[in-house]
C-alpha cells in the first residue's frame, strides 16, 4: 500500500451537513374560544400555522419546561376548561407521528369531537381564560456550522442555538414528509450509521426540555464516534 | 416574641424628616425643583451624615454594545440576529412615540434603537410634539382605551388631529418602515400616501375593552396601517390588518436587571433593614390600588401564622400622586406594628437598589387586579426568583401556573402559594429556574430585535399593499 494513499476516516460522510436554524413572528389570528364548541369551530376552520405554531413551534417557546406540557390546546383544555381527560389525550398527541400539519389538526379534531359526543355538556361551558389562535410566520436562515465529519457534527450539535435543534429535531419532518429528522435522515444516508440514526429518532422531546435532547444527541453521537 | 409596640419600618422619598436631617440637592443645577430623596423613617430616628447611595440620581447608564449580550444568549444567538440584519442592510426604521423620556415605551426604545443601529439597520427616533391640551387629550384617550369612561368631543377630535398634522408637516418619513407607538401619533399614517414605506402601530395599551366612542374614532386610522402589534393576544381587536404578538422585554444589562455583586445586595439590605437571614416576601411596585398592596399585607399575614418571613412592599408614586400617597397611608395602616413589613417609597431612580432587593428575595409578589404585561413580573422571572402573581392581563403570558411560577386569584390563594413556596424550597427552585428560562427564551430585549428584524424582512418581501 502506497504511504501516499488516502485513508477514508471511519464515518466519513457523503456530503456536509448544513446546520440551518428558523425564526418565528407570532400573528394573532382572528379566531378565539371560549367554549369547546367554540374551540373545535376555531379548530377546523384555523390555518395551517396555526396548528404549527400551538402543536410544534409552542415546543420551542416552553423548551425549557421537563414536564406538563405538550401543546397549547391541551394546556387550555386543563387550565382553562378543567378538562384533566381531554387534556390528557390532547397531550398524547405526539407531533413526530405527523408529517403534515392537516393530519395532525384532523387528529386533534376527531380528539375534541370524540370528548363532545360523550359529554355534550361540555360544548358550551365558558373556559376561565380564552383561547386565542396564532399562527407562527417563519423565516429559515443557515448557521456558519458546517460538518464536514462526524466530530464536526458533534461540535455543531453543542454549538448551535436550541432554535437550531429545534428546527432539525422536530420541525424537519413537516419538510421532508418522514417519520424523521434531518440529523438522522444525514447520520443514515450519508455517513450509513443506521443504528445511530434510529437511535436519535427515538429520543423523547416531551419529556426533556430541548437542552436535554441536545445533550442526547450529543452523547449518541459521541457513541458513534467512539 | 418581637414587641408589638415596635413600628414597621416606612422609608419614603416625601421630605418628612426633620429640617437637619434633609440632604442638600446634589445636582449641579440647583435652581430647579429640588430633588425629593428618598428618606428613612427608622424607628429611631438617626442623623445621618452622608448621603446613601439611593438617595441621589445616578448618572445615565450609556447602552450596553450588542455583543455584551452574548454572555446572557450565547454567540449563536446573537449569529442569527446578524444574519437577520445582514439580510436588511440598507434598510431604515422610524420610530414614533410621544415622549423620549419616562415610561416602559421610552425606557425600551432607548435601548432597541442603538441595538438596531448597531446591527446595521438605522432607526431613528422622532417625538411628536405638542401643547397641554394635546396631552391632556391624549391621555383621556389612553384611559379610555383602558376601559374608562369618556366623553368625546367634536374639540377634542379638533385639537388631536391638529397637533397630528403639524407633526405630520414638520416630519419627514423616508425610511423604509415606520412604526408609530401608541394612539398618540396614529393620525400620521396620513403620510403614509406620499411615503414608500410599510406602516405599522404598535399598540402597548390593553386594547381589550377600550371605549368605544375613543376607539371608534381611533378605529379608521388604524385600519390604514400595514400592520398591528400588541403586547398579548387578549389586546388585540378585529382588524382588517395582520396583527402580530410582540411581547414587552426587558433589558438583561440595564441597571434594573444586570448581575450585582453579592456585597452591594447585602449594602442594600442592610441599609433598608432587611434581614437576609430570614425569608423575605417582596412586592415591588407604585403605591396604587390596582397593584393590590393592601392585599399583599394581607396575604402575609396571614400566611406569617404559619411560617416566618418578611415583607417588604418598595415602590414608588406616593410622592407625586395624591392617590398614591393615599395608597400608602392605607397600606400602613393595615401593616400596623409590625417590625417585619418594610414599606419603601422609592424615587425612579432607584433601579439598582430593586434589583438588589429582588435578588434578595425569597420569593417575589405581584398581586395585581389589574395589569398591562407586568414587566415587575419578568424582572422576578429572570433573576430565577419563585413567583406568585395575578392572573390577569398579561401575567398568564409569563406565568405559566406551577411552571414558570404560581398564579393567584385572592389574598388568600396568595397567602397559601406563599406558604407552600416557603415549605417546597426545591419546588420553588425549580419554578424560578423555569421562569428564567422562560424569560430568556421570550421575554428579553435581544428576542425583541429578533421580533423587529422578522417583521421588516416578513413585511418589506410582501411588497407594498
Amino acid at each position: 500500500m502506497s504511504s501516499t494513499a488516502q485513508i477514508t476516516p471511519p464515518h466519513q460522510p457523503a456530503k456536509p451537513f448544513y446546520f440551518n436554524s428558523s425564526a418565528h413572528l407570532l400573528r394573532i389570528t382572528a379566531l378565539k374560544a371560549t367554549t369547546l364548541a367554540e374551540f373545535l369551530e376555531a379548530l377546523r376552520a384555523c390555518p395551517e400555522d396555526s396548528i404549527f405554531q400551538h402543536a410544534f413551534r409552542t415546543l420551542q417557546e416552553h423548551h425549557f419546561i421537563r414536564e406538563g406540557f405538550s401543546n397549547d390546546f391541551a394546556h387550555w383544555a386543563l387550565a382553562g376548561l378543567n378538562q384533566a381527560g381531554l387534556a390528557e389525550q390532547l397531550a398524547n398527541v405526539d407531533v413526530r407521528e405527523y408529517t403534515s400539519l392537516a393530519e395532525l389538526r384532523d387528529r386533534f379534531i376527531q380528539i375534541v369531537e370524540e370528548h363532545l359526543k360523550n359529554n355534550p355538556g361540555d360544548a358550551s361551558r365558558v373556559a376561565d381564560e380564552t383561547f386565542y389562535f396564532c399562527a407562527s410566520d417563519i423565516v429559515m436562515m443557515p448557521t456558519k456550522f458546517v460538518a464536514q465529519s462526524m466530530q464536526e457534527f458533534a461540535n455543531g450539535l453543542r454549538e448551535v442555538s436550541v432554535h437550531s435543534i429545534h428546527h432539525h429535531f422536530i420541525e424537519a419532518r413537516l419538510r421532508i414528509k418522514l417519520m424523521s429528522n434531518d440529523f438522522s435522515q444525514w447520520l443514515l444516508e450519508d455517513v450509513g450509521l443506521t443504528e445511530t440514526a434510529r437511535t436519535l429518532n427515538r429520543i423523547d422531546i416531551y419529556t426533556g426540555t430541548l437542552e436535554d435532547v441536545r445533550r442526547q444527541v450529543v452523547r449518541t453521537v459521541e457513541r458513534a464516534l467512539a | 416574641m418581637k414587641s408589638q409596640t415596635a413600628t414597621n419600618r416606612q422609608f419614603s422619598s416625601r421630605p418628612s424628616a426633620a429640617p437637619e436631617e434633609a440632604l442638600p440637592d446634589l445636582r449641579s443645577d440647583g435652581d430647579k425643583k429640588p430633588v425629593q430623596f428618598a428618606q428613612p423613617v427608622p424607628a429611631t430616628p438617626e442623623r445621618r451624615k452622608a448621603p446613601r447611595s439611593w438617595e441621589t440620581p445616578p448618572a445615565p447608564v450609556a447602552a450596553p454594545p450588542f455583543d455584551a449580550y452574548e454572555s446572557i444568549v450565547g454567540a449563536a444567538e446573537l449569529d442569527e440576529l446578524r444574519f437577520l440584519a445582514r439580510e436588511l442592510k440598507g434598510k431604515t426604521i422610524k420610530m414614533v412615540n410621544s415622549t423620549a423620556v419616562g415610561g416602559g415605551v421610552a425606557e425600551m426604545l432607548n435601548r432597541l434603537v442603538p441595538l438596531l443601529g448597531e446591527l446595521e439597520v438605522p432607526t431613528h427616533w422622532d417625538v411628536i410634539t405638542g401643547g397641554n391640551d394635546f396631552f391632556e387629550i391624549t391621555k383621556g384617550f389612553h384611559n379610555a382605551l383602558h376601559g374608562a369612561p369618556y366623553e368625546l368631543t367634536q374639540a377634542a377630535r379638533e385639537i388631536f388631529l391638529s397637533y397630528n398634522e403639524q407633526n405630520r408637516q414638520r416630519m419627514q418619513f423616508n425610511e423604509d418602515l415606520i412604526v408609530i407607538h401608541d394612539p398618540q401619533p396614529a393620525a400620521l399614517i396620513g403620510a403614509r400616501k406620499d411615503s414608500h414605506a410599510r406602516w405599522i402601530w404598535r399598540c402597548h395599551i390593553d386594547l381589550s375593552n377600550p371605549n368605544p366612542q375613543v376607539w371608534g374614532f381611533l378605529r379608521p386610522y388604524i385600519e390604514q396601517f400595514d400592520a398591528a402589534i400588541f403586547s398579548s393576544q387578549s389586546f388585540a381587536r378585529q382588524l382588517p390588518i395582520p396583527q402580530y404578538l410582540f411581547y414587552p422585554c426587558i433589558d438583561p444589562l440595564s441597571e434594573k436587571n444586570k448581575d450585582l455583586d453579592e456585597n452591594f445586595v447585602q449594602k442594600v439590605c442592610d441599609e433598608f433593614g432587611v434581614d437576609r437571614s430570614r425569608p423575605i416576601v417582596t412586592q415591588v411596585s407604585r403605591f396604587d390600588r390596582l397593584k393590590d398592596p393592601v392585599g399583599v399585607v394581607q396575604a402575609y399575614k396571614q400566611a406569617k401564622k404559619y411560617v416566618d418571613c418578611q415583607l417588604v412592599l418598595a415602590g414608588g408614586g406616593a410622592s407625586d400622586d395624591p392617590e398614591g400617597a393615599i395608597v400608602l397611608k392605607e397600606v400602613k395602616e393595615v401593616a400596623g406594628n409590625d417590625p417585619d413589613i418594610i414599606i419603601l417609597d422609592l424615587p425612579p431612580w432607584c433601579a439598582l437598589e430593586i434589583n438588589a432587593l429582588q435578588r434578595a428575595s425569597t420569593i417575589i409578589v405581584q398581586k395585581s387586579l389589574k395589569e398591562g404585561f407586568g414587566l415587575t413580573v419578568t424582572e422576578a422571572l429572570w433573576k430565577g426568583k419563585p413567583t406568585i402573581a395575578g392572573a390577569v392581563g398579561g401575567i398568564p403570558n409569563q406565568i405559566i401556573h406551577k411552571l414558570t411560577g404560581m398564579l393567584v386569584h385572592s389574598v388568600e390563594g396568595c397567602a397559601y402559594q406563599i406558604r407552600y413556596l416557603l415549605t417546597h424550597p426545591e419546588f420553588a427552585a425549580q419554578m424560578g429556574k423555569n421562569g428564567r428560562e422562560h424569560v430568556k427564551e421570550n421575554f428579553l430585549m435581544t428576542t425583541n430585535v429578533r421580533r423587529w428584524l422578522l417583521l421588516l424582512r416578513i413585511l418589506l418581501t410582501q411588497g407594498k399593499a
